[in-house]
């Protein structure tokens, strides 16, 4: 949002008065100049004209000479009419020096403009024969009109082009006037739109609010409703556990009170999931591998009266994932499907290559994993919105609304992209575009052994995690691993602890990544590996934004919650990691 | 000494009165045809050059000689009173006869008993003399100018051959007035 500045015009008022100034000042020095001029050259004109006349009298009064003495008025007579010729010529006269007229011509005068009159003595070696009187009209009117037309015409084009530069002058200070009060209409137009969008914005952010107000609302119906289900399964559990000593019932209660956390745990990674800010943990899988080992998985999670059908194309591309969210995204499909076919019916998943695309955002190569259901399928109307968090057409306490919304987020976490189709009464098909990875697929870790993984000693652990319930239990997972814990509350006191440790008797530091003080998980991650290189540090969160930047960093991350067999393999892991690469470093 | 002069004549010679500069005063015994010629008699020297030696030097005089017969008297002599050309002062000289070296500038060959016309002429031939003669009849002697009446005025014709043979140059102004021109034969 920005204001429009208020233009500037190049041409102010004063800057066109200044201009229309010199403009008439120099016009008025151009014509002042040309009059100069005229009068110049019509100064030097008349000069060279007497020169002129003063020559025609001198040439009669030299070739006169000898008619005037020793020839008649008819011989003096010829030399008078030879200047007849000349047109400006009004009066020829030739005295003898009695001054008595001896030849002559004349022409009518012109009525208008001076004369110029000359006379000469006529005169041969010092002797005297008389004089000549020659008179011509100054110049002829015509021609002198004739020559300052020139000027004349100049000076009207002059003050032709003053008047036009006058006329556009004040046009263009018009124009600007206009475009002066336009340019302030739209300023004050700009600003009433920036007070109605900032009015907007207020509004549309109330909406918003009250939008994640009816979220939260549908988000207790839904989510605290499946929470208190599993917590009563646990607390029952609990309960019953406390009231028998058959260690066969112990244990069905135990594993119940175990399947309720993990749904538990499972319901806030979806939570996460849809979010979009689960820490992905991607490795490139083969896709047919693990839809195959969850064919089980699915099949448990529908009911008897539906069919799943497996069409995986043989030679699918590796494509890199988080395999978990994978799962979760195909159990969270499945689930709609069951709800959509209430009468039985047919889930068939697909996978096929699709090489070389480019539709819309999908450019390049993509394995298609495809759920098809045989349900009633989805409104046309409603098909974008079921990827809405907390949409849902289910009624209160049967969905929650974010399955679609953790497919659409994993899709688009894995850089690919998510297509709905349905037909009402036919069936839906859901569609996730996930891009081929050229890295080879990484072998899956086998799970770590059920039951009793400790025992072994296997030295001093260095906990650091700052919530105190979470740190007792922890200190009693890794005790029973048979660990020998330090805690640690801070990240300073880590590195104390760290600084005490004279004999590197610790053989691995199991930290929170979330803490109070200066610093936090990853950056004592860094600092003890600055410090103590060959010390592996296992870094645990249950969200944090520095979780992607760990994994990004090559650091070992667990995510909470986790049990104690993922915990005995993380830490195995770690430190069977550390030691390889102690060895590789020193020679045999 | 007497001299025809046809009615013709007369009447140019009348409206030539009007038209002279030089005849303030009147000479009964000197006809309006003489003085005219007297006129011309000076008059032609500004068109005339003659070589510098001709001249003593800045202010002598130049000397016009009336050999034998004179037709114009006092009349001359008035006409040129206080008049020269080139700063030289014109000096009227009457002689009856003429040689080389009578120092004359013009001449005008009257002819007398002791130097007919014709000898006066062949006395300055070669000399820086212009000659100056005068006479109705077409067998009459001629010098370099020669007076002559035509349709009633006083004329002249001009020798140049002669005024070449004398050193003489003659200003194509005054040729242009010649009654009629003499070249190299």
């Amino acid at each position: 949002m920005t204001r429009l500045p208020r233009p500037r015009l190049v041409w102010t008022k004063a800057a066109s008065g200044r201009n229309l100034f010199v403009i008439v000042g120099l016009t008025i020095a151009l014509i002042v100049s040309g009059i100069a001029m005229a009068a110049y050259n019509e100064q030097l004109q008349q000069a060279q004209r007497v020169r002129a006349v003063g020559v025609q009298a001198d040439i009669l009064a030299s070739s006169v000479t000898a008619a005037l003495s020793v020839g008649t008025p008819a011989d003096a007579q010829e030399y008078v009419k030879a200047l007849a010729a000349n047109p400006d010529i009004e009066d020829v006269r030739v005295y003898d020096t009695a001054n008595r007229l001896y030849a002559s011509y004349s022409r009518p005068a012109h009525a208008s403009g001076g004369h110029i009159e000359v006379t000469r003595r006529v005169a041969e070696k010092g002797q005297v024969f008389g004089h000549v009187y020659l008179r011509t009209e100054a110049e002829p009117l015509a021609r002198r009109v004739a020559r300052y037309s020139g000027v004349g015409l100049l000076a009207l084009m002059g003050a032709l082009l003053v008047a036009v530069l006058i006329a556009a002058q004040s046009s263009l200070a018009r124009a600007n006037r206009e475009l002066e009060a336009r340019a302030g209409e739209l300023a004050g137009a700009n600003e009433s739109l920036l007070v109605e969008m900032a009015e907007r914005e207020k509004a549309e952010e109330a909406l918003r609010q009250s939008q994640k107000m009816e979220a939260i609302g549908k988000l207790t119906g839904g989510v605290a409703h499946d929470f208190n289900n599993l917590l009563m399964v646990a607390s029952s559990g609990l309960d019953l556990m406390d009231r028998t000593t058959d260690p066969v019932r112990r244990g069905v209660l135990r594993d119940g009170i175990r399947q309720a956390l993990e749904r538990g745990a499972s319901l806030t990674r979806q939570l996460l999931s849809f979010s979009r800010r689960a820490p992905l943990n991607p490795a490139t899988v083969d896709l047919a591998q693990r839809i195959e080992n969850m064919r089980v998985l699915l099949e448990r999670s529908l009911r008897e009266d539906i069919e799943v059908r497996l069409r995986l194309a043989p030679d699918l591309w590796p494509v890199r994932i988080d395999s978990s969210q994978l799962e979760l995204a195909l159990v969270n499909i499945a689930v709609n499907a069951r709800d959509a076919m209430p009468h039985g019916g047919t889930i068939v998943v697909a996978a096929e290559n699709h090489p070389a695309m480019d539709d819309g955002e999908l450019k390049g190569d993509f394995v298609r994993l495809a759920i098809t259901d045989s349900g009633e399928g989805i409104p046309d109307d409603l098909i974008p919105r079921v990827i809405e968090p907390f949409f849902t057409t289910k009624e209160v306490g049967r969905g929650t609304g974010l399955g679609l919304s953790q497919v659409y987020g994993f899709t688009r976490a894995s850089g690919g992209d998510l297509r709905i189709s349905s037909e009402p009464g036919k069936g839906t098909t859901i569609a996730l575009y996930i891009p081929r990875s050229t890295e080879p697929v990484v072998e899956q870790p086998k799970p770590a052994p059920r039951g009793r993984a400790g025992g072994k000693a296997k030295g001093r652990i260095l906990l650091v995690e700052d919530d105190e319930t979470v740190a007792a239990l922890v200190t009693a997972m890794v005790t029973e691993l048979g660990y020998e814990p330090t805690r640690a509350s801070t990240a300073a006191a880590a590195l104390e602890a760290l600084e005490k440790d004279k004999d590197k008797s610790l053989q691995v530091v199991f930290s929170d990544m979330v803490m109070p003080g200066a610093m936090n998980g990853l950056e004592l991650a860094r600092e003890i590996g600055r410090r103590r290189p060959d010390l592996p540090v296992v870094l645990t969160t249950g969200f944090s934004d520095a979780a992607a930047a760990a994994t990004a960093e090559g650091m070992r991350l667990l995510v909470k919650p986790y049990r104690i067999e993922a915990l005995a393999a993380e830490l195995d892991a770690v430190r069977e990691a550390k030691r390889l690469q102690r060895k590789g470093r020193k020679p045999h | 000494m007497a001299r025809r002069v046809t009615r013709r004549g007369a009447w140019a010679l009348l409206a030539l009165a009007f038209s002279l500069s030089a005849a303030q005063a009147f000479a009964e015994d000197v006809s309006l045809e003489y003085r005219v010629k007297a006129a011309y008699l000076y008059k032609v020297a500004p068109f005339v050059a003659w070589p510098a030696s001709a001249f003593g030097g800045a202010g002598s005089p130049f000397i016009i000689c009336v050999q034998g017969a004179d037709p114009f008297g006092a009349e001359l002599d008035r006409a040129v009173a206080g008049q020269g050309v080139a700063g030289h002062p014109f000096l009227v000289r009457r002689i009856e006869t003429v040689g080389p070296d009578s120092g004359c500038h013009i001449l005008y060959a009257g002819g007398s008993r002791r130097q007919s016309i014709v000898d006066a002429l062949h006395a300055v031939r070669g000399t820086n003399v212009l000659t100056v003669t005068d006479g109705e009849r077409p067998d009459a002697p001629r010098g370099i100018v020669h007076f002559v009446i035509s349709e009633g005025r006083v004329r002249f014709d001009i020798d140049t051959q002669a005024a070449h043979e004398n050193g003489l140059e003659i200003s194509a102004k005054l040729l242009v007035l010649a009654h009629a021109v003499r070249s190299r034969r």
